[in-house]
């Protein structure tokens, strides 16, 4: 009995603190199609990260906010090493000398994606900077936050959590 | 005779704005054969915007200023500008039509929207006579992500002719030609330039890049060669 409690009142704290950090929570949307090269010129889809949780960031080098969370998703990453997460951030319709250039000053672990044109951009609807989806490792998008966080803590580790405890289907 | 012109003109126009309920502008005279109605973002009028239209009435070019928000004492938020008096706003476009001069309306931001809907309120002829500079509009009804962009309706804008000036550095870019397909919906005569290496309100951003803080200071000339490129006349 201690221990159902137990779970109710963490899943209890783990929903009000989601929705404290401007998440919007999604039931089971199917994710749009994700077609980018990685800084190699080598094409990626959301095929290539199937079976595990997906952390999808967009974001550009002018962006200050987008600057500032870079860091912890770099701490997040090392933070969950050996676990399924990938985290992937998404550079929307930008040049790719200038991603590489701002990656040269700052060292991230995780895959940079291209998208010069765009469309990804268009494709996944996103109009301001950084929108991040936390995909489902069913590939489903589960949680959209608007706006930067600090992802290695509070309310943002424990959507990841969340979802890095949901058995898959 | 020239004094006494001007002060007929002024005095026309206080009238006029005195029975229309005209906005509460600032005016920046010049001898020039264009007029620039320059209309602040909801965010406020910044020094480098007045700086500016100093600059280009120093060149000939006639500036009146609003600050909408401040105008009607609105907070300085998006919606504010969706409350603006459009019979106001209508009002002041007429005013400006009847100064005989070449009439540029540059509006910033969610301004856009005030603007756009007291040119709907115009006859389409005078209308016509509009070149309307929107400098990166907002003109969503709603914006989230993983659903398609719903745009506001603004009314008939046919015979407008509707430049959008969008800095390359913003989310909104990639949106671009959503949004001129929406003002051409509207009957508007639509087209964009895109204004590189450039973030939304450059002129009065908190950390501004070197190139920034450089084109902050020559908004006027930026002005100028936009309008000459578009060739709205």
């Amino acid at each position: 009995m201690k221990r159902i409690l137990a779970v109710l009142a963490i899943g209890l704290a783990w929903i009000a603190s989601v929705g404290a950090a401007g998440f919007e929570t999604r039931a089971d949307l199917p994710a749009p199609e994700l077609k980018a090269h990685d800084l190699r010129g080598a094409p990626k889809t959301l095929a290539d990260y199937r079976g595990k949780v997906v952390l999808l960031n967009f974001w550009a080098t002018w962006c200050p906010p987008c600057q500032r969370e870079m860091p912890s998703l770099e701490r997040l990453r090392t933070r969950m090493a050996g676990r399924p997460l990938e985290i992937v951030a998404v550079s929307s319709a930008e040049a790719p000398d200038d991603v590489k250039a701002f990656l040269a000053k700052m060292k991230l672990g995780f895959p940079i994606l291209l998208d010069p044109d765009g469309s990804n951009t268009r494709r996944w609807n996103v109009f301001a900077l950084p929108t991040t989806f936390v995909l489902d490792a069913d590939g489903r998008v589960r949680h959209v936050l608007t706006g930067p966080a600090e992802w290695d803590e509070g309310e943002p580790l424990a959507v990841v959590e969340g979802l890095l405890a949901k058995p898959r289907r | 005779m020239r004094l006494l012109s001007l002060f007929l003109s002024a005095l026309c126009l206080w009238v006029t704005a005195a029975h229309a309920g005209v906005p509460d502008f600032q005016r920046f005279p010049a001898t020039g054969q264009r007029l620039l109605l320059w209309v602040a973002s909801e965010r406020g009028r910044s020094d480098p915007e007045l700086a500016a239209a100093r600059q280009l009435a120093a060149q000939g070019v006639e500036v009146w200023s609003l600050d909408p928000a401040n105008a009607y004492f609105l907070p300085q938020v998006p919606s504010s500008m969706d409350a603006l008096p459009l019979q106001d706003m209508s009002a002041w476009l007429r005013a400006a039509d009847a100064s005989g001069k070449r009439v540029v309306v540059f509006a910033v931001g969610r301004a856009a929207v005030p603007v756009l809907r007291a040119a709907a309120l115009l006859g389409r002829e005078r209308r016509s006579r509009l070149c309307v500079m929107l400098m990166h509009p907002n003109l969503y009804t709603t914006a989230e992500p993983l659903s398609a962009p719903a745009y506001l309706d603004l009314g008939d804008l046919s015979g407008l002719r509707v430049r959008v000036l969008q800095p390359r550095r913003s989310a909104a870019t990639p949106w671009l030609s959503s949004l001129t397909d929406h003002l051409g919906r509207l009957g508007a005569d639509a087209s964009a330039a895109i204004l590189e290496n450039l973030r939304e309100g450059y002129w009065a951003r908190e950390a501004p890049t070197d190139f920034e803080t450089a084109e902050r200071d020559r908004m006027d000339a930026m002005l100028l060669h936009q309008l000459d490129l578009w060739g709205c006349e």
